[in-house]
């Protein structure tokens, strides 16, 4: 037995003050009073004395009695009256409110109304018939399971976090939520109470298969009807087309959540201007793609939207960012140069510009090709040297050998990156004398034979050929061409990078990946790297709100617009053995573990009792002497 | 009550101008009433035929039939005699029991019956009684007189012990001719005022009672103990008051007010009993036109 308001010597006082204050007024009303009549002669029976009455001081000790057990009661109510501790009485209710992207769909038949307005209506009802003793925290839920409140015994703050929670980007995680709400109730010390969810229920088809429910002895589930049909852009990828750098392939995936077939137009824009429309044929709960090419080599916003428009207009349209299409300028000084034009031609983000060694100037240039010629000032920024004078060499040349032996390519290079072959025959090489800095790239039985640097402030790269790869019988090998584009990656990663650009939903983001997991970043807009994993050949990583991430993998790029809300796959069907549904009020009654207003009612009731009966102003006893008036005029 | 404030408002009076006093007797008195008598004498209307005796006047003398019969015949007519209205009204102690709703009741009756009578030109006389018969004021010759009427109804002030007996006996000393009697009063006597009332209708006086009682006379609201005080006599009474108590009282006043109605009934007069909660005007317009008192 417990007073949660009053301990009982406050609870005995008061009780005793208004008690006596109710004695005192009671006696005062019922003492004998002195009337003076008109005659007495009615009163007395003929032939009979007159009564003599024996003075009591309680005239009606059941109205005193009714009066007293009426306070007793209310004062009961006031003091919040319970049995038990507190510790006992009290359960820990957890509401997992579903704020899944899903949520901001219209409801069925009220285009005014989302999910999400219908679940927190569903939540306030449930609230209102959780017992006043009882803790309730509040938990939003969508692929990470948040907690919006601390263990609130306030209803108002739960009520405002309720009203205050918005659907979210990704999609229900739902084991996690409830494995979550059911580890928050076994710390919080006191009983168990209800873990609830309130949401339709839609889950991804992996957590589908992968689902394991906690064991919660006491769930119930307030469902929210989403019986909508609705269909949406999954993704949007852009990449550069392998046979023209100028144009996008544009890939549109789309898919129809509905059980019935749903035919729907796809359209592209890009700065505003019309790119093209596709007509998808949706099979049921089905997807289907859609491509586009989008000529362009400027920057700019390619917009895709799905017609006609349904109850979830979220993932109706979807935006991303193509970069501009860069290049390296490139100056070369040969004298022969037609050996040279063919590697730099091949390339279009290349722009070579052939000058004579006559004709050079210290000028600076994305890259400076120096072939077998070093002039007498030697060019800022980065520098290829192809098989310079040995006389006057950047690097020392310790020797000059025909035929040289035994070519290995250093490994593990970014400058030599894919060259395996090792029977190149090279007409003739210079042996370097290279310095503590300088990187050893080729070497042959004498000595090496590339050799790179970089400038201490790493902005200026130079590269060594002690040989002429364009020249002789290596200018038909595959290795040529490849050596010259990992010299032109090495020096500008920027240009020559592969970049990929999507859009997809937030949430967990997966992708193929076959690099080497150590040169990978996942970056935001503003820089911050977001961790990530590499299992099994894919990466992955977590973006619980609509974002742009960069993912940098050695020589590509993908760029990920997190702009379409996560989907759902398939619904959850509850267990059959949970509650459901906001408690009934006598459900309510039935598991209120609070007295008081059942004290206050019946305290009430009781005064009322009193009053009727024994009150001078009952209206029982105004009616019966209104009767008696009527009857005698 | 205040000097200032009148008894009966002016709209009233004047809805009490189409009232008149009804009595069923006929009584002797001068010519000029409203209310016809059985008595031949000056009036406008041919009542019979009787010899001529001498010292009759010769104008009533019917000369066509003398003239015809060779014999004097008198025509006799009907006369609406101006019968005097005596109006006994209780000043007692315990017409002012309670909060004196009684007695303010009674002067307002008594106001109302004067104004009626003076409309009339009837003679109205009211006299205030206790244990004896109090001086008392006439009024007649018109509704001008009122203003004199209602004055003196307005300074009476209750007192005394009511004594039926003795004040009828002085009433029939004082006024022996005949007339209308109106009592308004309570009629508690603690002698009993049934034997008094009789010998008044006895003497040839038609009664018109007027019983009055507030609520509390007749159903008193009270309950537990009670010190009942007399108001009259002063006699004390410690009561345990329930609601069988209270039933008793009821049947015990209504069993009284049965017999005072049964006087005025058995003696051709007329009763009205009037709880002070009903409303003047419903007493007069009401109550007292269905018994008659009124017309």
């Amino acid at each position: 037995m417990e007073f949660l308001n009053l301990s009982l010597g406050q609870f005995l006082a008061l009780f005793g003050t208004v008690a006596a204050f109710s004695v005192a007024l009671y006696l005062l009303d019922r003492t004998r009073r002195k009337q003076i009549v008109s005659t007495l002669r009615f009163w007395v029976e003929p032939g009979k004395a007159a009564p003599v009455t024996r003075r009591t001081r309680i005239q009606q000790p059941f109205s005193l009695l009714l009066q007293l057990l009426g306070m007793a009661l209310l004062l009961l109510a006031i003091a919040q009256f319970q049995f038990g501790g507190r510790r006992n009485a009290r359960r820990d209710h957890v509401l997992i409110l579903d704020t899944s992207a899903w949520m901001g769909a219209a409801l069925p038949n009220r285009s005014d109304l989302t999910l999400m307005d219908q679940a927190r209506a569903n939540a306030l009802g449930w609230l209102r018939a959780v017992p006043t003793a009882d803790r309730v925290l509040l938990v939003r839920a969508d692929a990470l399971a948040t907690p919006a409140t601390s263990w609130e015994l306030d209803r108002r703050n739960t009520a405002r976090a309720i009203l205050e929670s918005q659907p979210g980007a990704t999609a229900l995680n739902l084991s996690q939520s409830l494995q979550f709400a059911s580890q928050m109730q076994r710390r919080s010390g006191s009983l168990p109470g209800e873990i609830v969810y309130d949401g339709p229920g839609r889950i991804s088809t992996r957590e589908s298969n992968n689902m394991s429910l906690p064991e919660i002895p006491a769930f119930r589930v307030l469902s929210v009807d989403d019986n909508v049909a609705n269909s949406g852009l999954r993704s949007v990828g852009a990449s550069r087309s392998a046979t023209d750098t100028g144009t996008w392939d544009v890939v549109v995936r789309a898919r129809n959540y509905s059980t019935q077939p749903k035919s729907v137009q796809v359209t592209l824009n890009f700065g505003n201007v019309p790119q093209g429309a596709r007509t998808l044929e949706l099979p049921p709960a089905g997807e289907k793609e859609a491509s586009f090419e989008v000529h362009t080599r400027a920057a700019g916003v390619l917009e895709a939207r799905l017609y006609p428009k349904d109850a979830f207009a979220a993932d109706n349209y979807a935006a991303l960012e193509l970069p501009e299409l860069r290049s390296l300028h490139v100056v070369i000084y040969s004298n022969q140069p037609e050996e040279l034009r063919p590697a730099f031609a091949s390339d279009s983000r290349v722009v070579a510009d052939f000058r004579r060694t006559a004709d050079y100037r210290a000028e600076p240039a994305g890259l400076v090709v120096l072939h077998r010629f070093r002039p007498a000032i030697n060019p800022t920024g980065n520098v290829l040297w192809i098989d310079p004078p040995a006389d006057n060499s950047p690097v020392p040349v310790r020797e000059r050998v025909d035929h040289p032996e035994g070519l290995r390519w250093t490994p593990d290079q970014p400058l030599t990156l894919g060259l395996r072959a090792r029977d190149v025959q090279l007409d003739t090489a210079s042996i370097f004398q290279p310095g503590p800095n300088d990187i050893r790239l080729a070497e042959v039985d004498k000595g090496p034979i590339m050799v790179a640097s970089v400038s201490p402030d790493g902005r200026n790269r130079n590269v060594v050929l002690g040989f002429d790869p364009f020249a002789g019988p290596m200018r038909y090998e595959l290795a040529t061409p490849l050596l010259l584009a990992n010299v032109l990656r090495w020096v500008a990663p920027d240009v020559f990078r592969d970049v990929d650009v999507g859009t997809q939903s937030a949430g967990a983001v997966s992708m193929p990946f076959a690099s080497d997991p150590g040169g990978v970043q996942v970056l935001t807009d503003s820089g911050v790297n977001l961790p990530y994993s590499v299992r099994n050949k894919t990466l992955e990583f977590f973006a619980g709100q609509p974002s742009r991430v960069r993912v940098i993998a050695g020589n590509s790029e993908r760029v990920y617009s997190l702009t379409l809300p996560e989907m759902w796959d398939v619904k959850w069907t509850p267990p059959a053995n949970v509650r459901r549904g906001i408690p009934a009020w006598n459900d309510a009654l039935r598991r209120n573990r609070d007295w008081w207003p059942f004290l206050a009612i019946l305290g009430t009731g009781v005064l009322l009792a009193e009053w009727v009966l024994y009150g001078r102003f009952s209206p029982l006893r105004i009616r019966a002497v209104k009767q008696r008036l009527e009857k005698a005029a | 009550m205040p000097p200032h404030e009148a008894l009966l408002d002016r709209e009233f009076l004047e809805r009490l101008e189409r009232l008149t006093i009804h009595w069923q007797r006929s009584f002797a008195g001068l010519v000029g009433g409203h209310n016809r008598s059985h008595f031949a004498g000056g009036g406008q209307e041919f009542l019979d035929h009787r010899h001529f005796h001498q010292g009759d006047d010769l104008r009533a003398v019917n000369w066509r039939a003398y003239m015809r019969l060779d014999k004097m015949f008198l025509k006799m007519f009907q006369i609406e005699p101006r019968v005097p209205v005596r109006l006994l009204l209780d000043t007692s102690a315990s017409m002012a029991a309670g909060n004196g709703e009684k007695f303010k009741f009674a002067r307002q009756l008594a106001a109302a019956l004067c104004y009626v009578g003076l409309v009339r030109l009837d003679t109205i006389q009211v006299l205030p009684f206790a244990s004896r018969l109090h001086e008392g004021k006439s009024s007649g010759g018109g509704r001008h007189r009122y203003r004199l009427a209602a004055e003196f109804l307005e300074a009476l002030q209750p007192g005394g012990i009511t004594d039926f007996f003795a004040v009828v006996r002085q009433y029939l000393n004082e006024y022996p001719q005949r007339g209308l009697v109106i009592v308004v009063s309570d009629f508690l006597d603690e002698s009993g005022c049934e034997k008094a009332l009789q010998f008044l209708a006895d003497y040839g006086n038609e009664l018109m009672l007027v019983q009055l009682w507030s609520d509390e006379d007749r159903t008193p609201p009270w309950s537990g103990e009670i010190d009942l005080t007399d108001a009259e006599s002063g006699g004390h009474l410690r009561i345990q008051v329930d609601a069988e108590a209270r039933r008793g009282y009821t049947e015990a006043f209504d069993l009284f007010s049965a017999g005072i109605k049964e006087v005025a009934l058995r003696n051709e007069g007329k009763y009205a009993g009037l709880p002070t909660s009903m409303p003047l005007e419903d007493a007069i317009f009401g109550s007292m036109v269905r018994a008659r008192s009124l017309v």
